[in-house]
């Protein structure tokens, strides 16, 4: 938890209407957006790039740039865990794509006026965060702005060959995911705090708030790095849960894969459920928007073994949450919800 | 028939208001809830379909965000179950 020392009647959550990965713009809206604006090609000078995590770009034989940029709103109170969980989620859609070294961080930060004390434990959140990555800062900038929020540009290298994105899953493939569900409705939960309604949220769940709530921030401060070195050599595609959920993730996989995705099971974090069902999130569909998710990677039948061995040597969380088919589109089969404490 | 104003509200906080207000109600009978949130429409209508609460738009968003749901408990309304 924080350690920022900061006023602690201020609420970072309170500045704005949409929290985390809450704020990103829907996928229907960006897809129209791109067409609108015609940036729907492929562009010959980038190994991937538009509608990826991130974009790559072939330096060298062997040398690929990765770079990508994501900053959202609160999703906690605390600056320091903002600053932590923000450079957790920046840096995801790099690792997505299996790039994980020489990772920079450029930050991007807006703040409004009453809030400028919280800036340099935002920046310290992300600094130590990016230490735990091998990575810097290395620059940034900052604005004014009604809203909070920040975030930062990333840039990492990989092997060309070694690169991953949402395009190449198969059929027969096995699904995996390296991080429960379920931020939305435990941060949610966090944010009722009036009378009226608190022991409604509480009694909701048998398992205590505070709990559910240190558990994601737990798994929103956890880099998804550990998980791409030890998928990428194995995984045929890989993305990162975010605002659009599981199952809009998995959309975007089976739509750039041209397979289909079924998914049978749905680790989430223990006493979510609830109130997800409380709140009319959608969690136990997997609509529910994710901050800072887990890495959803396909692997072919012949590689599970490995790649679970690889994921157990290097203590990551995983599920196998599905499997790819010759199908088109997204499907739930009869999912377990398996809720899962830290 | 029983109104409910959720504008200004942010979520989760639309979600709880209707659902205390949904519990003061029999079955067949309707409550109007007008919102501004645009995700709290479609939390709004997950939880009441999920739940027995049959969900008609009364009024659709323009630019400003703002809709318009009725709903009406029907038999199968559980939503002291969740």
């Amino acid at each position: 938890m924080g350690t920022d020392g900061d006023d602690e009647t201020t609420r970072l959550t309170e500045y704005t209407e949409l929290h985390g990965c809450s704020c990103k713009v829907g996928q229907s809206d960006l897809d129209s957006l791109l067409a609108d604006a015609g940036l729907t090609g492929e562009n010959d000078a980038l190994l991937f790039g538009i509608g990826e995590d991130a974009a790559g770009r072939k330096l060298t034989d062997d040398l690929a740039l990765v770079s990508t940029v994501d900053f959202f709103t609160p999703i906690v109170d605390d600056p320091y865990d903002f600053g932590r969980i923000a450079a957790c989620n920046a840096a995801s859609d790099a690792f997505a794509t299996g790039a994980v070294e020489n990772v920079d961080c450029l930050v991007v930060l807006g703040l409004p006026r009453e809030l400028t004390e919280s800036a340099a434990p935002i920046l310290a959140g992300m600094a130590d965060a990016l230490d735990a990555m091998d990575g810097v800062i290395a620059g940034g900038h900052t604005i004014m702005s009604p809203w909070p929020f920040a975030g930062g540009a990333i840039s990492a290298i990989a092997r060309p060959e070694a690169l991953l994105t949402s395009q190449g899953a198969s059929p027969g493939d096995r699904l995996y995911l390296t991080k429960p569900l379920g931020t939305q409705p435990a941060m949610g939960a966090t944010r009722v705090t009036d009378d009226q309604f608190v022991e409604t949220v509480t009694d909701a769940t048998d398992r205590p708030l505070d709990q559910i709530e240190s558990d994601a921030i737990e798994w929103m401060t956890t880099p998804n790095r550990d998980a791409a070195l030890a998928c990428r050599e194995y995984a045929t595609a890989a993305t990162d849960i975010t605002g659009f959920g599981l199952v809009g993730q998995s959309r975007v996989v089976a739509d750039r894969s041209t397979v289909g995705i079924e998914l049978t099971h749905l680790p989430v974090i223990a006493g979510t459920p609830a109130l997800s069902a409380l709140f009319g999130y959608g969690l136990t569909v997997g609509e529910s928007a994710e901050t800072s998710g887990g890495l959803f990677v396909s692997v072919p039948p012949t590689a599970t073994d490995a790649v679970e061995s690889a994921l157990d040597d290097a203590d990551v969380f995983y599920r196998a949450v599905g499997r790819v088919t010759a199908g088109r589109g997204v499907s739930l089969v009869d999912p377990t919800i398996e809720e899962v404490s830290r | 028939m029983a109104r409910v104003d959720v504008r200004g509200e942010i979520c989760p906080r639309p979600a709880l208001i209707v659902r205390q207000a949904l519990s003061d109600l029999d079955t067949g009978e309707t409550l109007v809830v007008r919102g501004d949130y645009p995700p709290a429409e479609e939390n709004l209508r997950r939880m009441c379909t999920t739940h027995g609460i049959d969900v008609t738009t009364a009024e659709t968003a323009g630019e400003s965000g703002e809709f318009e749901l009725e709903l009406r408990v029907t038999e199968m309304a559980s939503l002291s179950e969740a």
